[in-house]
């Protein structure tokens, strides 16, 4: 079978990525200390209910799938966005400062507000990641554009930075105040509820609407700036939209789960194994098998252990790391 | 007389305290394959950059079809000139059809679909550059050769009336060079295409080029037919190499032999 057979001529693939995504949601809401069979839950979805199965599903369960469902995909479509703007296949949300930006908001408020200040620790995350972004932008702008060099170069240094003020915040916080940040920067689902998964909604949509739209850039930008513009695209705009829209996709994805690595990294080359490296059908593609693989993994960690919930980002790099390089392995030999 | 498709008067060009281009002069005309000859250094890269619109010129005009490439929309420009460059290696899973399916992009846009008329032009770039029977192939699974002609399809799927080619066969071995020159041909004869191939390759451009402009220092040495062009003055003063030029009994076109023995004088 050739790449093309795999890549344009099975339209099952969709069908399929879809079913996964929806089977990944069902499986995860049955799954629990509270085992709801297929059944019951879709009766609490057409009528609502009043008990404590419906209540855990509606309330818990089913808000956590859905927002693991559009982290996951986020991450994925932000992944795939970076790889092509750096044009490097080693990229991900995280690489260009969007992390320690984060950490650095979150941090702020564990040490200055309250350990439990709960509702603004997402800003600050969110703030601290678009901060970040924005300053690698701007280091690495110059008259004649934006080079992918120069982008990881300055997203090094601004990283470097944020390390150091990271550290420097840990070691001079009082006891007590940093672990919560901590564990939340590991990356959680727990904070799934209707009302963040309705936050969190719009713009997951609309950052994937735009990338979206800029599949042909994209695809044009993996044969370098040069052959980009000579083929008759405005590569700086399109370049400063990319970075833009990714960086908010991950950074309003962080401000809600933390970190969650791999599933940016990995998940982009699942899907150019699955429908190639056209980016009109990559991008739909990693979105879903994002969003599916990241709601399996949180599943996992939520019951894998009697001991309590596992980080859900340890998960993605156990479980994801096998399956994705059999999968690239499988495919190696024409890739 | 016809008039040239682009047209270049007194171009220079410097980077920083360094002149690199010196008042040239260049008219590509429709069906003719000029050849930039010029060692390394010369500014023949710059001369391109400069012809495609990626560079503004420092002094001097550029003209494609009577306007300057500054004027163009990027996607209006690329429908009328193509350039094929050293590009880097695309590190993503892709297939050759859909390599050069990319070419496309000036007449679809960012929002566009392939349409009858865009396969037909892909379809007549692979078949051009005998890549047809590779092209459901990985881009990363077809040898060096192959590569530089996909390349060039992508710029012919382009479909411009203008093509500027920047040392495309220099890592390329003698039977790709001569596909490559004869592909270059074609496209002259059978569209009408104004090329400029910007090479090293002394001899293989007699063989093909029906003019040469031999660049020396950012500034044209000289230009004309190859016969006038390729004399061993000419080639000593712009290489710094001694030189035998004959011509070549099989093809009657000008062969250019370096000479042993003769250290480079100084200039």
């Amino acid at each position: 079978m050739t790449r093309r057979a795999a890549g344009k001529g099975s339209g099952a693939v969709f069908p399929v990525l879809v079913a996964a995504l929806l089977g990944a949601v069902a499986l995860s809401t049955s799954t629990g200390p509270v085992a709801i069979p297929f059944r019951k839950m879709a009766e609490a979805l057409l009528h609502g209910g009043d008990d404590t199965p419906s209540r855990v599903l509606l309330s818990l369960r089913l808000p956590r799938a859905l927002l693991g469902a559009l982290v996951g995909g986020a991450l994925a479509s932000s992944g795939v966005a970076f790889q092509a703007l750096l044009r490097n296949p080693l990229a991900d949300p995280y690489i260009l400062g969007v992390s320690g930006g984060a950490a650095v908001g979150a941090l702020t408020v564990a040490l200055f507000l309250s350990a439990d200040a709960s509702p603004a620790l997402p800003l600050f995350a969110f703030l601290g990641a678009a901060m970040s972004a924005l300053s690698v932008f701007l280091l690495a702008r110059r008259k004649s554009g934006v080079s992918p060099e120069r982008l990881i170069l300055m997203g090094v240094v601004v990283g470097a930075f944020l390390n150091a003020v990271i550290m420097l915040m840990v070691t001079l916080s009082p006891p007590g105040k940093i672990p919560g940040a901590l564990y939340w920067l590991m990356g959680d689902l727990g904070l799934g509820t209707p009302r963040r998964v309705a936050v969190l909604f719009p713009y997951v949509a609309s950052g994937f609407a735009v990338l979206f739209l800029l599949s042909r850039g994209l695809d044009l930008l993996l044969l370098g700036d040069q052959a980009a513009f000579q083929t008759g695209l405005s590569v700086e705009r399109v370049k400063t939209a990319t970075y833009l829209t990714a960086s908010l996709l991950a950074g309003s994805v962080v401000a809600v789960s933390g970190l969650i690595g791999f599933v940016g990294l990995i998940v982009p080359h699942g899907a150019r194994v699955l429908v190639g490296s056209g980016h009109r059908r990559l991008l739909p593609a990693a979105f879903l098998l994002g969003g599916a693989f990241l709601v399996l993994s949180d599943t996992i960690a939520r019951t894998a252990s009697p001991a309590g919930e596992l980080p859900v980002g340890a998960v993605t790099a156990l479980a994801g790391a096998p399956f994705f390089l059999y999968l690239l392995r499988r495919n190696g030999g024409r890739s | 007389m016809t008039v040239p498709l682009l047209s270049a008067r007194g171009l220079s060009f410097r980077y920083g305290e360094r002149e690199v281009l010196r008042d040239v002069d260049l008219d590509l005309s429709s069906g003719q394959v000029t050849i930039l000859l010029g060692p390394n250094g010369s500014g023949k890269s710059t001369l391109i950059k400069i012809l495609s619109g990626a560079l503004p010129p420092g002094g001097g005009e550029v003209a494609l079809l009577g306007r300057s490439p500054q004027e163009y929309d990027r996607r209006e420009m690329a429908r009328l000139l193509s350039v094929v460059g050293q590009d880097p290696p695309v590190d993503f899973p892709m297939t050759v059809d859909e390599y050069v399916a990319l070419g496309r992009f000036p007449h679809q846009g960012l929002f566009g679909g392939t349409s009858s008329s865009d396969r037909e032009e892909i379809e007549g770039a692979l078949a051009m550059t005998g890549l047809a029977p590779l092209r459901d192939r990985a881009l990363s699974a077809i040898s060096a050769g192959e590569r530089q002609r996909a390349t060039v399809a992508r710029a012919v799927a382009q479909g411009a009336r203008v093509m500027l080619l920047d040392e495309p066969t220099a890592f390329l071995d003698i039977r790709h060079r001569v596909a490559f020159y004869e592909i270059v041909t074609r496209l002259a004869g059978t569209r009408g295409v104004a090329a400029l191939v910007a090479s090293h390759d002394l001899s293989l451009c007699a063989e093909y080029g029906e003019r040469i402009v031999l660049l020396s220092g950012g500034a044209v040495a000289s230009q004309g037919r190859p016969e006038e062009v390729l004399t061993p003055e000419n080639v000593r003063e712009a290489y710094r190499v001694e030189v035998a030029c004959d011509r070549n009994p099989a093809t009657g076109a000008v062969r250019v032999t370096p000479l042993r023995g003769s250290p480079p004088k100084k200039g």
